[in-house]
């Protein structure tokens, strides 16, 4: 740990930061950045193979298009925390705002607070583990992937999914449009407590409520096809 | 009184039998023989045929029509409405066959921020059409023609596919809403980024593919299911207002280490507000589509009854950057409906700095031509006429995923044909501005064009042919 590289952001451009944090990162394992501020767009684009850690809480879209590296947040991240991102893990110690892994394709996030409304909006694939509660429209239009929620869920949970899950644990306030709850089997908790597992969360007494697309919405324009022929 | 007009006169002859007076001699029965009959023709302007056909079809449907192309709304001012008005006694007009023209396009160069502003040799280039909208074979086609001509195309929201970065020397990659298959290494590959806030054809909503296009290798970019009606979402996922997109614009830089311009593409409905708006949240480039826009496949009505006409929404929007101060750093591309070089030198001139064309460029590599005549009129259509891009049947195999017809687009011929049109379209925008006496075609302006029609004059602020002034507000 002593060996980590320290990165002061203050008041510098950010442009100026996330340089100095990609040259680090081709030369050392494990970054600190620190002074955060709460600064928007901190660690975009990181590489695989570096460990950074960001002290305090950050602005939007810290670990944006994160193609690998392992982050963690001590505190807070604002919107689109890890937006993007193909490959890694992120950590955020506290709270998480909006659209947290939006259009995220792999990799996981870890959100050890609450998260706020619209998470793993449009997600390609990845897992998001929320230890609290997730906001509303957690999940929309979600393409794969998976959201776990061990608190509740807000509204409109999980509105208009694709192939995407969402697990939740707690009290749902309301599933979103074409959202359904289905039983978990016997191996679709066991892959869930897969991925708990090296986050140390595993709980074998929680009531699990697995929510997927109906698949109303799927065929929703074309199933009048041959009508169109004549237009 | 129009009674008493008839009491006075008497005829120097036996009064005509009714009979006669009505035509009634072999007339049909109970039927005023040769009165224009509102019975047989209709007219009401409201009940027309096709409203009332219309009709009918929600009756039946349940539900709106769906349909590709492009509007059909007859009533828009075009570009038909202006006109140019070449140099005469007041100016000194350019040797049409010897003297040079500049086509030169420079964009996103102005802020000074990205390192390589994009150069294209003509002001026109290939719209964001996408992949499952379009064939591999057609996007490979429209990369290799852009290319050879000097300028570029656009991913469409379908992510990069490999043939068209292969081909195309420049390539704008697209981030919308929905986000397909986006890609850090995708991003760095690409000579330009656009967000996309909407599209003129369907302003205020997001893509849509329907579940026949949606062939394995779409479904596989996308992460879709096969065969699922894509409709995209329209709001983006992590920005809601403009001043989260400026921080999204400043991460998309960072992404790309500065490098490369930003574009945000747009519907045309306020671009007076909307284009101040993207100018302010930092973007390099704004593309505003007006709402003869194409695309391949939406609720019928959305491509008839929203956006504004290209020719107005341009000069909002240089009205838009002039009043704030961004012309000059932040560029314009016009897009919507343009089929010619004229129609790109009158966008040029009423303030654009570059072009984009789609449909005019899907028929270029060979949308409606006159083959394949059975599977035109199997789609109830025929060549001239064919809107069919939503049903995945494209008889040319401009705008499907089957394999069958997507091997009736042959790249090569495809290609030239995209640069042989380009080249030409650009002749027409150097043969008007040389008429006009601009050595560059970004000369042309306002005081080259006059407008036809009143709705032209009052939607663009062009003076009136012959009165020499706009009409007053
Ligand atoms: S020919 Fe093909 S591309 Fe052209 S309108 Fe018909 S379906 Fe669309």
């Amino acid at each position: 740990m002593s060996s980590r590289y320290v990165i002061e952001v203050g008041n510098r451009h950010i442009k100026d930061v996330n340089e100095e944090i990609q040259a680090a990162a081709k030369a050392h394992h494990s970054l600190l950045v620190r002074n955060t501020l709460s600064r928007h767009n901190l660690g975009i684009g990181l590489p695989k193979g570096v460990d950074v850690a960001f002290e305090g809480s950050v602005g939007y879209y810290c670990g944006g298009l994160n193609t690998g590296a392992i982050v963690t947040v001590e505190d807070d991240a604002g919107w689109g925390t890890g937006e993007g991102m193909d490959a890694g893990h992120i950590t955020i110690g506290g709270y998480a705002g909006m659209s947290a892994g939006a259009a995220m394709r792999g990799g996981t996030i870890h959100v050890r607070g609450d998260a706020g409304p619209r998470i793993g909006v449009a997600m390609k694939g990845g897992n998001i583990i929320v230890e609290g509660k997730i906001g509303s429209q957690a999940g929309f239009m979600a393409h794969a992937g998976k959201i776990i929620a061990l608190g509740g869920a807000g509204a409109s949970c999980a509105d208009a999914l694709w192939q995407g899950e969402v697990w939740v644990a707690g009290e749902i306030e309301s599933l979103g449009v074409d959202a359904v709850v289905k039983e978990p089997t016997a191996e679709q908790v066991a892959e869930v407590d897969a991925i708990l597992e090296p986050l140390g969360l595993v709980d074998s007494a929680r009531n699990w409520r697995r929510i997927v697309s109906g698949q109303r919405l799927w065929y929703f324009e074309s199933r009048d096809a041959n009508a169109w022929l004549m237009i | 009184m129009a009674d008493d007009l008839n009491g006075t006169y008497h005829y120097p002859f036996p009064e005509a039998p009714e009979e006669l007076v009505k035509f009634g001699d072999g007339a049909i029965e109970g039927r005023p023989a040769g009165v224009p009959s509102s019975y047989d023709e209709g007219g009401s302007l409201r009940w027309t045929p096709e409203a009332i056909s219309e009709v009918h079809a929600l009756a039946q449907l349940g539900r709106y029509q769906v349909r590709g192309y492009n509007t059909f709304n007859k009533r828009f001012p075009t570009f038909d409405d202006l006109t140019f008005v070449p140099a005469t006694m007041t100016r000194l007009p350019l040797e049409g066959y010897r003297e040079s023209c500049d086509t030169t396009t420079i964009l996103g160069g102005g802020r000074g921020l990205v390192e390589k502003p994009l150069e294209l040799k003509i002001p026109i280039y290939i719209a964001s059409m996408s992949f499952g909208a379009l064939s591999a074979n057609a996007k490979e086609a429209l990369g290799h023609g852009a290319s050879k001509v000097g300028t570029m195309t656009c991913t469409g929201e379908g992510g990069m596919l490999e043939e068209e970065r292969a081909a195309s020397n420049k390539l704008v990659y697209q981030m919308s809403p929905a986000r397909y298959g986006l890609d850090l290494d995708h991003l760095r590959r690409a000579d330009a980024l656009e967000i996309v806030v909407g599209q003129g054809a369907k302003p205020g909503t997001g893509g849509l593919l329907l579940g026949m296009k949606v062939s394995p290798r779409v479904s596989q970019m996308r992460t879709l299911p096969e065969g699922v009606d894509q409709r995209s979402t329209v709001r983006h996922p992590d920005w809601l207002g403009a001043d989260d997109l400026a921080i999204k614009v400043e991460e998309l830089r960072i992404a790309t280490n500065y490098q490369v311009p930003i574009f945000l593409k747009m519907g045309a409905t306020r671009p007076r507000y909307d284009v101040a708006i993207a100018a302010k949240v930092g973007v390099d480039v704004v593309v505003v589509d007006g709402a003869e826009g194409g695309t391949g496949a939406s609720p019928e009505l959305l491509l008839n009854h929203t956006g504004i006409p290209t020719i107005s929404a341009i000069r909002a929007a240089r009205e838009a950057l002039d009043e704030c101060g961004m012309s000059g750093k932040v560029s314009l591309v016009a897009a919507g409906g343009i089929r010619s070089g004229v129609d790109v030198a009158k966008c040029l001139a009423l303030g654009a700095d570059a072009v984009m064309i789609g449909n005019a460029a899907m028929i270029a590599l060979g949308c409606n031509s006159p083959r394949y005549l059975d599977d035109y009129k199997k789609l109830g259509t025929s060549p001239g006429a064919c809107h069919h891009c939503h049903t995945g049947m494209c008889p040319v195999g401009v705008a499907t995923q089957t394999p069958e017809l997507t091997a009736r687009m042959d790249v090569a011929a495809g290609a030239e044909r995209v640069a042989r049109y380009l080249t030409a379209m650009t002749m027409e925008v150097t043969a008007l501005a040389k008429a006009c006496g601009k050595s560059n075609v970004h000369n042309l302006d306002m005081e080259d064009l006059r407008a036809l029609s009143f709705e032209a004059s009052a939607f663009t602020g062009v003076k009136m042919a012959g009165i020499d002034r706009a009409y007053g507000w």
